[in-house]
């Protein structure tokens, strides 16, 4: 995008927000903010027509913005989104998963042409899913095909090898849980994780309940995740989380058909529906 | 302090033989919460029942432990006996000793190792039992019968003369089936039609029946005792509540196409009653054939309908009853010989024809009369070939499977042509002869005698020649190749599983097996009975067999049907899952995953911080869950359970086994 249309952008960014705020139906506008540091910006809600002019559209636009509408999930008043192609998915699957309703929320979709994020290079969606105004013109949907390279080429390790990888990793892990924090499909009202119960989840920070933890958290998302890559994103131990999902997305790529989660409201995801004709190549 | 019982069966020398049985009932004494423990010859038997019961008594237990068989064997029986006990029946765990232990392992000490850790388990688990209580549920006094064939037509007369109500299911315009087709039955040689008619009247005109013909089931939920099926009544196009069955209509419709009924050797109208003894005996349009359907043309069957029946904007229509059990008689089809036998020709010798083809030929009521005659020219054929086994033994190009009825319609139709034509041959070939019944044997020695010549071989081709049919084919017994000029030939193809078998076995959810027949529940013990309850099968849906089996088999699904409906209620299992309405997220997904449909989602009220907000949250519906336990899997946040079997018991069994 070249310096003109990405100020553009930004203009009609920050018109739409004021635009929505003074329809007096929206509470505040959630986009992004500068921050001392020329690359960096940081989640902001605008919730003055002053603050909208405070809104910013560059490279570094990077976290997620869907997650913060489950901030409150009975609200008064609708909340505007800036949303980018991940995000739109992050909000069909709250949506889907019935954690947000679609009237409480007031949708500014983006046409994004890629962050200073990695995982922006394996995008496919990056005009959003969904939305109430679109701001930029529909880009052609593109396809990724290294989408499980990375898996295929893990999956040729011995279990041994993985297992050493995988404890390795789960060495590093610190029990944080900000992967679950900024995961729109980890949407739960109480997290497994925060329950206490006997037996269950240890809240020790050591290999055997950083483990356990791990893989709960791939299965419960596994074929939820629309691979935004907020997890790995904001792992401050840098553990390639992102790894476990893609895993679990070839597999039912393979097993159900070609699979993306987030695409719409209504998917039913491989593993949280009842068909008597799904696969059982695994049993 | 949970005080446990542990009981030891010996199982005879099933376990004894492989396991320690005492050194086990020894270890159970050291587990926690284990009050007492012994070991006993046979657990399930009087004796042994009364063991456990004075132990109960003597040693305040609350809860026990079996060490024996499956849990599928005897829970139950454990169950009934611990009603008369101070102890809930389910605050009982079974450790499998036998099938998972004694009768897989050779090694006594290790299997004896197995045993105790198996126990141990189970030890650990009941001590998280809590007392669950049965409810009871009320059945609805009502039958499906899916199929109006003989099978049909029997199981659903037995049901309604035991005086509960039946419904007929029949996707044809007319019940009857097959066996109306036939001309003769063997070995008795009496009138198919003579037979079968009475007892379709007698269906329709029975109090307690209601015939859903041209009907198809559309979808099925529920469970044993309430099942909600939704009914399809396609297109007639003609209103049956109006029309008396004159038949006028038929007569000046136009357009003729060809008649299933008569298996494609004659021509019916597209406005048809499919045969004269039809019930009902009530016209539909077929809407592929008919002009006024197809183009907006003719219209003579309304114009000339003496009470305006027709009605040409006719739609399908949906109703949706509950019946407490559902029998499935789908019944057969014959396989299509002509594409897996390309060297009979695929249907180009118009006188190579079917079995059925030929009991219409030879049928008073049929095309022809009951003339025997050639489809090509119309004449009276001197010499027939009868090929058996066409598609059925025969793994490289049909079915692995014995159709077993057509060596004795082979028979009979041998018999009936030589007694018809006179002076003519008739050859069979034949891989063997099965005449496994009451007078079949008999039958078969008969026709030999009539002259029928039976070659031991199959066929390898068949062509025309001129008139003639020239079969070739090999006598095995001579080791000879045999060449046969024929007239006509007839073929006893293959039986399978109605075409459309495969929705229907998905809608009610039971099983097929690898070639596509309705599976039973078991080959011998459960021979009518699915895999659920409250569902049984009866006729050719279930395997190939003849009309005695049939309608025995029909006479058997009623009784079990009756055995059901006969009780005003029933009791249900307190093993079903149950929602912690305040961890609920209200996702859905155990919505979605339910395979019984017996959770939704309701709204609830409920706080946010210190406001008030109405919550949805998953709710489950006693009657409906069966306990499978795929909501549990399916929940996120845990707060879905299984009473009986909930997290934290499955949990404590596996810290049991590695800790």
């Amino acid at each position: 995008m070249t310096e003109l249309t990405q100020a553009r952008t930004e203009e009609r960014i920050r018109e739409e927000a004021k635009k929505a705020l003074a329809s007096g139906e929206v509470r505040a506008v959630v986009g992004w903010c500068a921050t001392r540091f020329d690359d960096r910006t940081r989640p902001f809600f605008a919730e003055t027509a002053e603050e909208c002019d405070l809104l910013v559209w560059n490279p570094y636009c990077i976290n997620g913005t869907a997650k913060f509408a489950l901030d409150d999930r009975y609200p008064d008043q609708k909340l505007a989104l800036i949303l980018r192609g991940c995000d739109s998915r992050a909000v069909n699957r709250m949506l889907r998963d019935k954690q947000l309703k679609r009237e409480n929320l007031y949708l500014i979709g983006v046409v994004c042409d890629g962050k200073e994020n990695p995982i922006c290079e394996e995008c496919q969606h990056k005009t959003p899913l969904v939305y109430d105004v679109l701001i930029g013109e529909p880009a052609k949907e593109q396809i990724y095909p290294e989408r499980f390279r990375k898996i295929e080429e893990f999956e040729k390790l011995s279990p041994d090898e993985r297992y050493a990888y995988w404890a390795a990793q789960y060495d590093k892990c610190i029990h944080c849980y900000a992967c679950r924090n900024a995961c729109p499909a980890c949407n739960c009202i109480e997290c497994y994780a925060d329950q206490y119960r006997v037996g269950w989840q240890g809240k020790a920070a050591d290999r055997e309940q950083n483990q356990i933890y791990g893989l709960t958290r791939a299965f419960h998302v596994g074929d939820r995740c629309i691979e935004c890559g907020e997890c790995e994103r904001v792992c401050p131990m840098h553990l390639p989380i992102m790894r476990q999902t893609r895993k679990m997305l070839k597999d039912i790529n393979e097993l159900f058909g070609s699979y993306e989660g987030g695409l719409s409201e209504e998917e039913t995801p491989a593993l949280g529906g009842f068909r008597l004709d799904d696969p059982d190549e695994f049993m | 302090m949970a005080r446990i019982g542990v009981f030891i069966c010996h199982c005879g020398t099933n376990i004894a033989s492989v396991v320690d049985v005492a050194k086990v009932a020894e270890a159970a004494k050291q587990m926690s919460g284990v009050a007492y423990a012994t070991d006993y010859k046979y657990m399930c038997s009087e004796p042994g029942q009364a063991m456990i019961k004075a132990a109960i008594e003597e040693h305040h237990l609350d809860r026990i432990v079996i060490g024996s068989c499956s849990p599928r064997m005897h829970e139950l029986t454990f169950r009934k006996m611990l009603k008369s006990t101070s102890v809930n029946p389910y605050m009982l765990e079974i450790a499998n000793l036998r099938e998972q232990c004694a009768w897989v392992h050779t090694d006594r000490e290790k299997a004896t190792q197995k045993a105790i850790n198996l126990v141990q388990m189970s030890v650990a688990k009941v001590a998280g039992n809590k007392p669950l209580h049965t409810s009871m549920i009320p059945i609805t006094k009502r039958a499906l019968v899916i199929g109006g064939g003989i099978a049909g037509i029997q199981a659903a007369l037995d049901i309604a003369d035991c005086g509960f109500e039946v419904t007929i299911v029949e996707k044809e315009p007319s019940i009857g089936g097959h066996m109306v087709m036939l001309d003769k039955t063997f070995p008795t040689m009496d009138c198919s039609a003579c037979i079968s008619t009475p007892k379709m009247v007698d269906a329709s005109a029975h109090p307690n029946i209601t015939l859903k013909t041209y009907c198809e089931v559309e979808s099925v939920s529920g469970y044993i005792g309430n099942f909600e099926v939704t009914i399809k009544e396609k297109t007639k196009y003609v209103n049956h509540d109006l029309c008396t069955g004159c038949g006028l209509c038929q007569t000046k419709c136009p357009t003729k196409v060809t008649s299933e009924f008569n298996q494609g050797m004659s021509k019916r109208p597209a406005i048809y009653i499919p045969f004269a003894q039809a019930v009902p005996s009530k016209p539909v349009i077929d809407p592929n054939a008919c002009l006024k359907l197809t183009k907006d043309k003719c219209g003579i069957c309304e114009k000339i309908c003496p009470i305006g029946a027709i009605n040409y904007k006719d739609e399908v229509k949906y109703t949706t009853e509950q019946f407490g059990a559902i029998v499935v008689a789908t019944g057969y089809e014959l396989a299509d010989w002509k594409t897996m036998y390309p060297e009979y020709g695929s249907g180009r010798y118009p006188d190579v024809i079917t079995g059925l083809q030929f009991e219409r030929l030879v049928n008073a009521s049929g095309p022809t009369e009951g003339h025997i005659i050639r489809p090509s020219d119309g004449k009276e054929p001197k010499d027939v070939v009868i090929v058996k086994c066409v598609g059925s033994r025969d793994p490289k190009k049909g079915k692995t499977y014995c159709s077993r009825a057509c060596c004795m319609y082979s028979a009979k139709h041998a018999h009936q042509i030589l007694d018809k034509i006179p002076n003519s041959r008739v050859y069979i070939f034949y891989m063997d002869v099965r005449t496994p019944g009451k007078g079949y044997e008999e039958f078969y020695d008969n026709t030999r005698k009539d002259g029928a010549q039976y070659i031991r071989g199959r066929v390898s081709k068949i062509y025309q020649e001129g008139e003639k049919l020239i079969v070739k084919g090999e006598d095995s017994l001579i080791g000879r190749p045999v060449t046969v000029e024929a007239d006509l030939v007839i073929l006893a193809t293959a039986m399978e599983a109605a075409p459309n078998v495969e929705e229907v076995v998905k809608k009610l959810g039971i099983s097929m097996d690898k070639d596509r027949w309705v599976q039973e529940a078991h080959p011998k013990l459960g021979p009518v009975e699915t895999q659920t309850s409250g569902i049984f099968l009866c006729g050719t849906c279930q395997g190939p067999k003849d009309i005695p089996d049939t309608v025995a088999q029909a006479s058997a699904a009623a009784a079990k049907v009756a055995g059901i409906l006969c009780h005003d209620e029933m009791e249900t299992s307190p093993m079903i899952s149950f929602v912690d309405q305040t961890k609920c997220s209200g996702c859905g997904f155990c919505v979605t995953t339910c395979p019984y449909k017996a959770i939704s989602l309701v709204e609830v009220p409920g706080r946010d911080g210190n406001r008030k907000v109405t919550k949805t949250v998953a709710q489950v519906n006693e009657g409906l869950c069966q306990g499978c336990g795929c909501c549990n899997a399916a929940c996120r946040t845990g707060c879905i359970d299984l009473k009986g079997f909930t997290n934290d018991q499955i949990l404590k069994e596996v810290d049991a086994l590695c800790l």
